[in-house]
């Protein structure tokens, strides 16, 4: 009988326990966050140690730590250490950091991609610094600036274009019996008008498609100045033309059998490089992944993305991924971080035409159109000067919200996309969607 | 949850404190009493800190809306949202046909296994139970990375069907095929895990008793199900619950694997809750509200298996 | 006897069949190890001579490899010891002293069992982080203490040493109480030293499961340097650029502490594993 009392004792000690402990943690994370409101002494902001995450050793990693070197020559007391993390994982810990307000352990500088910062300027107000006195807006692409802007502040160092382009197989192209010049100012049809032809005669696919990726649906409605939500922020699935016919176009090239199906970062470039695609419809930065094929030097030349004809305001111009560097706010190193950034990204001009040739890096910041190196042919390309031409194709690039949430949508829209391939029509499953879409974004709201 | 689901808890309460000095016996049983909370005390204090604690939270998370600095009370919201969010559908889905088709199989195939290598006169039993035990070693990225490897679309795999003219199987990029790619990875990795249970739970059974059947007439197939099983009862009613509660919590192997993909076709719930808190924008409160719907659900499996596997075993 | 025969045939074709089937990967993983990227890709089913080659780029890349190692062993080794520790005390105290009350509570411990991880992961790191923030460094976040201290109490563990303590006699026990022992006297040198392949069954699984665990150490560890293996193998693996040589060299490294101790304490692991299902 005795043990049964002490046991319900136990017991209900262990709720009391609980309940407390977890008001209490509420509490503790608001009292948290108060305290990392209040400045940090200055000595912490001028900290001489500097940690910068980034994600990809041939090309961002790469830049930082070029950078890095730069940054050592005048400022040689400062310790940089630039650290390669996987994307998934940088996002991941800045999720539960930010969520928190817990910095431990996280760097001053951190690269994020356009698309998601958005969602951390809204949701974690005061977790990035204020960079408007680094950032010259007069000198950086306005599309770029637009996406990290909030209350007329900037709070991101532009870094690179993720301008769109066709990537294509010259020497394919004309088995087909098509032109270099065919493939100028291309819209979709003509595309799988050649992709067609390209099947027919070579037997290779047209283009590669990861089923987890929409990439090129999203650079199909940016074209025209679209997104899956308006400028509002507000859901724009259901009613959104440019999406309509751009999932039209998508499945089209499925039924017209001239894509090649891979998942996954590395097999997509696999299949690139094992020429089993005669284009890439990327980003520019996909560049350093083609080149990987050395085999294929002078075979590869690079056009203006295909713009959607039966689109009003569509243009031969987007954009796919791109990202910036931010300064994290709470970590101790505040003022050597925007320093290091001002010194590097945010100006020299150098730094950035150098990077051009060693990562192929197509900049943001106005003044690098001069450079040397951008304004040098690429042998691999067959001679073409392809710097300068992403350089102008950025200017056209229409500025989009990308809102909050793209990710959220875009998982949603992967099944929207499935459904559609194996033939549910269009308007119905976008409804659907849209339906989806509004729930993610008032639960984020 | 009583206990009854393993036979020897049902009976002899108290049997060590049989003392004829009824005095003595009541000191001496609050002694114990009192070493017994002792010696339980601080595991239930770290369950409790580790485990419910957090529960506590995430199940008043789970009425929160919004995120960071503007999450508030948002009542019911999470929890309607879950019934308009075709993921959470794909997600349970997903889960179930794992469960149902995955843990079956590797069951049935553990003890198949069993059977054959508990056999004296089996030439190379100690090579075929090694071979079929080693994929425990590894560790659950390990070899998932090992899996995507293998079963890429050129992987080495889709190469040798090609070398004997069968066209390449798509096993990331269909959602049919990449289902049955988790469900082979998770089935390699963990059936030689099972069969060592079985084996040593076969290997406690007096041959006199198989003897005997054959004596009545019983044939192989007869002498499995009417005498191997039965007495494996206890035995696999605990791999069958361990196996379920490991596949409604799998996350390593399809995060490393698919990714989830294609387009969500092979995502799980702990995959999702994830995908909700570290993949896309952070929505906290309507990962917890999805986690508590798998805590329920995984009760109620777990009792339906105890209620079903411990029916006759009081 | 020619059914027999063709029977035993089958079942020798599909005891190997399974077992080629089993260790197809683990070949697959060795002879990588000691190609290129390419030869990986490229499906040579040889062993090649780049072993060196990888291990090189696997320790000196910037992901900190080598001191993943470390980490993860460091973890492994303090949560093995810690768990086994508290854990048998506990299902020793719920099997020896058993009263309903006691019973109860363990029920409630078993319920943790069916709680997913994922749903504890959040409002731990917010634990971990208010602790961190209190000033108590060393706890916090980012700190090898907040990988350990979640894993070192299951319930699981709890169940497996009280399945296993019913096997203990218990007429040793009451002639140890007679001789005026105390409690936890008996239980350091009575159960302890008969109990050696529980705890040896106990340790194995501990050690595999926090030597392999992914989720939890992926949210609280932030520093590079103090991730763990499992963390880096998955980096690689989801890096733009997988070189599936070095990646492989990497898991078979990772592989080697669980392999060596499975096969040393295989014995008393399947002795140790029966006794929690009896």
């Amino acid at each position: 009988m005795k043990g049964k009392r002490i046991a319900a004792v136990l017991l209900s000690a262990a709720m009391l326990v609980s309940m407390a402990a977890c008001s209490g943690g509420t509490a503790n994370t608001s009292s948290a966050a108060a305290n990392s409101q209040a400045a940090p002494s200055s000595a912490d902001n001028t900290a001489k140690k500097l940690t910068i995450w980034a994600w990809d050793d041939t090309f961002n990693v790469k830049a930082a730590n070029e950078a890095k070197e730069i940054y050592a020559k005048s400022n040689p007391d400062v310790t940089v250490n630039v650290v390669s993390m996987a994307q998934n994982d940088i996002v991941a810990k800045m999720n539960t950091a930010f969520e928190s307000g817990n910095m431990d352990g996280m760097p001053n500088i951190v690269l994020i991609e356009d698309y998601r910062i958005q969602n951390y300027l809204k949701s974690y107000p005061g977790v990035l610094s204020d960079l408007s006195d680094i950032t010259k807006t007069d000198k950086f692409m306005d599309y770029k600036l637009k996406i990290m802007t909030e209350n007329n502040k900037v709070y991101g160092v532009p870094f690179d274009s993720g301008v769109a382009c066709v990537f294509y197989r010259s020497d394919l192209i004309k088995q087909a019996g098509y032109k270099d010049s065919d493939m100028q100012s291309l819209t979709w049809d003509k595309f799988i008008e050649i992709g067609k032809a390209v099947k027919a005669k070579t037997g290779k696919a047209m283009i590669n498609v990861d089923p987890n990726d929409l990439g090129i649906i999203r650079m199909m409605i940016q074209s025209a100045g679209k997104w899956y939500v308006d400028a509002d922020g507000k859901a724009d699935i259901a009613n959104n033309a440019a999406l309509k016919e751009a999932l039209a176009i998508y499945k089209k090239m499925q039924t017209e059998g001239i894509t090649v199906t891979s998942s996954g970062w590395d097999a997509g470039v696999a299949a690139v490089n094992d020429s089993k695609a005669a284009t890439a419809v990327m980003g520019c930065w996909y560049a350093s992944s083609i080149k990987k094929a050395a085999d294929q030097s002078g075979k590869w030349a690079v056009a203006p993305f295909p713009k959607m004809s039966n689109v009003s305001g569509s243009v031969n111009s987007s954009n796919c991924g791109g990202a910036s560097w931010y300064v994290i706010d709470k970590v101790p190193g505040k003022d050597t971080a925007k320093d290091f950034l001002s010194k590097t990204f945010a100006s020299n001009t150098d730094l950035l035409d150098s990077l051009c040739k060693d990562i192929s890096l197509v900049s943001t910041y106005k003044d690098t159109a001069s450079g040397k190196n951008v304004n040098t042919p690429d042998a691999f390309f067959n001679n073409q000067p392809i710097y300068k031409d992403w350089n102008d194709w950025t200017k056209n690039i229409p500025a989009v919200n990308y809102g909050t949430s793209t990710y959220d949508i875009e998982s949603k829209m992967t099944e929207a996309v499935q459904s559609i391939v194996k033939g549910s029509s269009i308007d119905d499953t976008l409804k659907n969607t849209q339906t989806e879409v509004e729930g993610i974004l008032s639960a984020a709201g | 949850m009583n206990g009854n689901q393993f036979p020897a808890d049902g009976q002899g309460k108290n049997q060590m404190w049989k003392t004829s000095d009824k005095v003595t016996h009541h000191t001496l049983e609050k002694k114990l009493n009192r070493w017994g909370w002792i010696f339980v005390s601080l595991s239930a204090v770290l369950i409790s800190v580790f485990v419910f604690i957090p529960m506590v939270g995430a199940l008043i998370m789970s009425f929160q809306t919004g995120k960071g600095v503007n999450a508030h009370f948002g009542g019911l919201t999470n929890y309607i949202r879950l019934f308009t969010d075709q993921t959470v559908g794909k997600a349970l889905g997903n889960t179930f046909i794992y469960l149902i088709i995955q843990v079956p199989i590797m069951i049935v195939l553990a003890l198949i296994i069993s059977v054959l290598l508990n056999d004296d006169k089996l030439k190379g039993r100690t090579f075929f139970r090694i071979a079929i035990f080693l994929p425990c070693i590894t560790s659950l990225v390990s070899y998932s990375l090992i899996m995507k490897n293998i079963f890429s679309n050129d992987g080495i795999f889709n190469q040798m069907l090609a070398h004997i003219g069968l066209s390449p199987i798509l096993w990331t990029t269909d959602p049919f095929w990449a289902k049955v790619l988790i469900i082979i990875s998770i089935t390699w990795r963990w059936t030689g895990y099972n069969m060592v249970f079985y084996l040593s739970g076969m290997q406690g059974i007096e041959p006199s008793i198989y003897e005997a059947a054959e004596i009545d007439g019983a044939n192989a197939v007869k002498k499995f199900t009417h005498m191997t099983i039965p007495l494996l009862k206890p035995i696999i009613l605990f791999t069958t619950i361990t196996s379920t509660i490991g596949t409604l919590q799998l996350f390593d192997e399809v995060q490393n694997i698919t990714q989830g993909g294609p387009a969500n076709g092979t995502v799980t719930i702990s995959q999702y809750i994830y995908n909700l808190c570290f993949k896309y924008t952070p929505n906290f409160g309507y990962a917890c509200a999805v986690a508590f719907i798998v805590v329920i659900l995984i009760v109620i499996l777990s009792m339906i298996q105890m209620k079903v596997g411990g029916k006759d075993n009081q | 006897m020619k059914r027999n025969k063709t029977l035993s045939v089958l079942k020798y074709i599909f005891l190997a069949v399974l077992s080629a089937v089993s260790i197809f990967p683990f070949f697959w993983m060795i002879i990588s190890a000691t190609n290129t990227a390419a030869e990986v890709n490229a499906g040579k089913l040889t062993f090649g001579a780049h072993l060196a080659e990888n291990l090189s780029s696997l320790f000196h890349s910037d992901l900190h490899f080598g001191a993943s190692v470390g980490n993860s062993m460091i973890i492994a080794l303090i949560t093995t010891v810690l768990a086994l520790l508290i854990s048998s005390v506990a299902g020793y105290g719920f099997e020896i002293f058993r009263s309903k009350a006691r019973d109860r509570v363990f029920n409630i411990l078993l319920l943790s069992m069916m709680i997913p991880f994922c749903a504890l992961m959040i409002p731990l790191y917010r634990m971990f982080g208010a602790a961190g923030k209190a000033g108590l460094t060393g706890i916090g976040l980012n700190t090898l203490f907040s990988v350990i201290m979640p894993s070192i109490c299951t319930a699981f563990l709890i169940f497996f040493f009280r399945q296993n303590a019913k096997s203990f006699p218990k007429d040793i026990l009451e002639a140890a109480r007679i001789d005026g022992l105390n409690e936890p006297r008996i239980f350091i040198h009575m159960y302890v030293p008969v109990m050696k392949s529980s705890y040896a069954a106990a340790a194995i699984v501990t050690f595999m499961s926090s030597w392999n665990n992914y989720l939890w150490p992926l949210v609280a560890l932030q520093d590079p340097q103090k991730r763990t293996v499992p963390l880096i193998l998955s980096a690689m693996g989801s890096s733009y650029t997988p070189d599936y040589g070095m990646i492989m060299a990497g898991i078979v490294i990772a592989t080697l502490p669980t392999g060596i101790l499975f096969f040393m304490m295989q014995k008393q692991f399947v002795a140790g594993m029966i006794g929690s299902v009896k």
